[in-house]
């Protein structure tokens, strides 16, 4: 496959004010690099996003959707990512009746991880666009 | 609707890889862009009249900033459209430093992604609404946990102010670690004496200052400026309302049983430098002493790579010390880099080399005790030689861990550690006081090494800044709450079992839910769980993310044409 064919994914990720938003400030002071597929929308926290959001991306044409919040116990708004592990744990079944379980992910970083952002950030777009340039 | 673009070079910091003259013709042709115009730095005093003109001139109602990170300068141009006579609600931060130029290196592609993060901005703003800033009464007490010198050092300063001020400190006498050292540096004093007495002394006859010994912290709630602490006391439990908090935890001292190759504890010649200081008389006649940098710092093998700031200078301490007592004595220096900081550091590190002490940079790997002495087995770095030899006593300078309880204390006050599981500053160098959470201020070692001079400004600096919060009684918060349409509501009550603050009322009568103002944290968890959609968080609405997910996936081909 030649350079220009090659397809480049674009993921949304939906990120907490408090944790992964914060770490991927972080990561842009520190000058960490990471795909410029991966766009982020701030959502003060993890269980504000509705799973239509990530179905609306995903319907919309993005490759890829992701939800970060803080580790789970760290939640600023006391168990608000429980809800949201539940919620994407529901929705992950869904997608896999679909066959695009891979398109959605939930990770959790907090605001001190900016290289673990990154990392789980890279990880998961290396992945999609493996599997977008394969078929 | 009349949106203003101002799009900001930051110098080269975005100018470099993001193409901003191309992003800012690009928005010119929207039809709600009234004016999109690109500026070297928006935050600068020329370029924020810039912006005030452009909102007179062209009496923009929305004005999308795209800039550095939204957390960086929010209030800054917040206060700017206030000026202006604009809600401050009606301004959009993207943050194309941060999430765009600094993390690609590509020009193409990061121009690219500026204009689809500028645009998703554009598309949400347009669904602002202005809001009013919530006025709330804030109690002006201050609650510190932690009676180490910064946490005195804050209560002082806030009581001095007229603050009322519970002091909570988990042992049974205030002082922490600077009231049990022998031999302060420089002052060569002992620091109960020097520095904790006359503080205590002085907190002893305020009358504002209720202090509690031999007390922890069990439970914490409530919102900025009226916090309710549990305090589980020797008297039973007690409850506080503080209008804000100092965390002053303090530190753990690395514990050198955490690496087993130095024997420590397991025989009484190897010993830390406080132990040391208590010993010191009772070492034999002039000795040889090997004295060991670096225990628990600068060593990712017990995961602790940060430097802890003062353990050269006690080691430094600890050399000259011996000479002193004994001119005759060995004494040799194990270290990894000298890092002697503080005022007059470098000096007293010349006296001691003067005074005939031997420094080796080198690893030590082990230290094996015997009858006849302690045999130190190490890698001179510079010459890049191992050695082996011979000691009376082994004295470690042990470095700063993360308090013990830090995990605990995070947990109850919902603020986040860093990756050593020290507290975190909101921002490292810009709010080096702040936790994220508003009214939550940390101070002392808590937040790192620190050494003791650091530790007093850190717990004034923050409690400066709690008084700073505190003093006018009353205090905005962020109108970001939710509100329920009453037309929409079904009345299922999934929104009150979802909700953590339990700011979700079932009206009987009518049938609906309602949120009472006060008690929402703004968290948006009833929004993303209403079935009908008639709950919304107010700045954060359903319609505004969507069209940012729309704006951020759209118009691929549009944007390769240009």
């Amino acid at each position: 496959m030649t350079e220009e064919k090659e397809k480049n994914p674009e993921i949304v990720g939906f990120a907490c004010s408090f944790c992964t938003f914060k770490a991927s400030e972080m990561a842009g002071s520190l000058r960490m690099k990471y795909p410029d597929g991966i766009k982020l929308i701030q959502v003060p926290c993890s269980s504000r996003v509705d799973p239509a959001f990530v179905i609306k991306a995903i319907l919309d044409g993005a490759d890829g959707a992701f939800v970060a919040g803080c580790h789970p116990g760290d939640c600023h708004f006391i168990k608000g990512n429980y809800f949201t592990r539940r919620k994407i744990a529901a929705l992950k079944e869904m997608f896999d009746a679909f066959s695009m379980k891979d398109k959605l992910r939930l990770f959790w970083v907090s605001a001190a991880e900016a290289r673990r952002f990154v990392e789980k950030v890279t990880a998961m777009y290396g992945d999609i666009k493996e599997k977008k340039n394969a078929g | 609707m009349r949106t203003g673009i101002f799009i900001c070079h930051c110098g080269h910091n975005i100018k470099h890889t993001v193409d901003v003259k191309k992003v800012s013709r690009f928005f010119k042709d929207f039809p709600t862009v009234v004016v999109s115009e690109d500026y070297p730095f928006v935050c600068s005093e020329p370029g924020q009249d810039m912006i005030e003109e452009a909102i007179k001139k062209h009496g923009l109602d929305r004005v999308l900033i795209a800039s550095c990170t939204p957390s960086l300068h929010g209030e800054l141009f917040k206060d700017l459209l206030k000026k202006s006579n604009l809600n401050p609600f009606l301004l959009r931060r993207v943050g194309i430093r941060e999430h765009c130029s600094w993390v690609g290196d590509d020009p193409g592609p990061n121009t690219e992604k500026a204009i689809k993060l500028i645009k998703a901005g554009l598309y949400a703003s347009a669904h602002y609404v202005p809001l009013e800033e919530k006025k709330v009464d804030v109690v002006k007490s201050a609650l510190i946990i932690g009676g180490g010198v910064s946490g005195l050092s804050a209560a002082l300063f806030l009581s001095r102010m007229g603050m009322k001020v519970y002091l909570v400190e988990k042992a049974d006498h205030l002082g922490g670690h600077v009231g049990a050292l022998k031999n302060i540096w420089p002052a060569r004093e002992d620091g109960k004496s020097a520095v904790i007495d006359p503080m205590v002394s002085e907190l002893g006859i305020m009358e504002n200052v209720e202090i509690f010994t031999s007390t922890t912290l069990s439970a914490f709630e409530g919102f900025f400026g009226n916090y309710q602490a549990t305090l589980n006391t020797p008297g039973g439990v007690k409850t506080v309302v503080a209008g804000g908090v100092i965390v002053a935890v303090g530190f753990s001292p690395f514990d050198p049983r955490l690496k087993p190759e130095l024997n420590y504890g397991r025989d009484d010649r190897i010993m830390t430098t406080l132990e040391f200081e208590e010993r010191k008389e009772g070492l034999s006649k002039d000795p040889r002493v090997a004295i060991l940098h670096c225990v628990g710092s600068r060593d990712e093998q017990v995961n602790k790579p940060y430097c802890s700031r003062v353990c050269c200078i006690n080691a430094l301490r600890a050399a000259n010390a011996i000479k002193v007592r004994h001119p005759d004595a060995y004494v040799e220096s194990f270290y990894m880099d000298m890092r002697a900081h503080p005022k007059g550091g470098e000096e007293f590190f010349e006296e001691t080399q003067e005074l005939g002490v031997l420094f080796t940079r080198s690893n030590i790997g082990e230290i094996i005790p015997s009858s006849g002495g302690l045999l130190l087995r190490g890698e001179d770095t510079l010459l890049g030689e191992t050695f082996e030899r011979e000691f009376d006593y082994a004295v470690l300078s042990t470095g700063m861990s993360s308090p013990e309880d830090s995990k605990l204390i995070s947990s109850l006050l919902k603020v986040t550690l860093d990756k050593d599981k020290f507290f975190l500053e909101a921002h490292i160098k810009l709010r080096p006081f702040d936790t994220a959470v508003k009214g939550i201020f940390i101070a002392g070692t808590c937040s790192g090494p620190k050494d003791m001079e650091e530790s007093i400004n850190h717990g004034r600096a923050s409690a400066l800044k709690l008084f700073g919060f505190l003093n006018l009684g009353y205090a905005f918060v962020d109108p970001f709450i939710s509100w329920v349409d009453p037309k929409r509501c079904s009345g299922c009550r999934m929104c009150e079992q979802a909700c953590v603050a339990k700011a979700i009322k079932y009206d009987e009568q009518k049938r609906i839910a309602h949120v009472e103002e006060a008690a929402c944290m703004g968290c948006g968890l009833c929004n993303a769980t209403c079935p009908s959609s008639s709950i919304s968080l107010k700045g954060h609405m359903d319609s505004a993310i969507d069209d940012e997910i729309g704006a951020m996936i759209e118009g691929q081909s549009l944007v390769a044409s240009l």
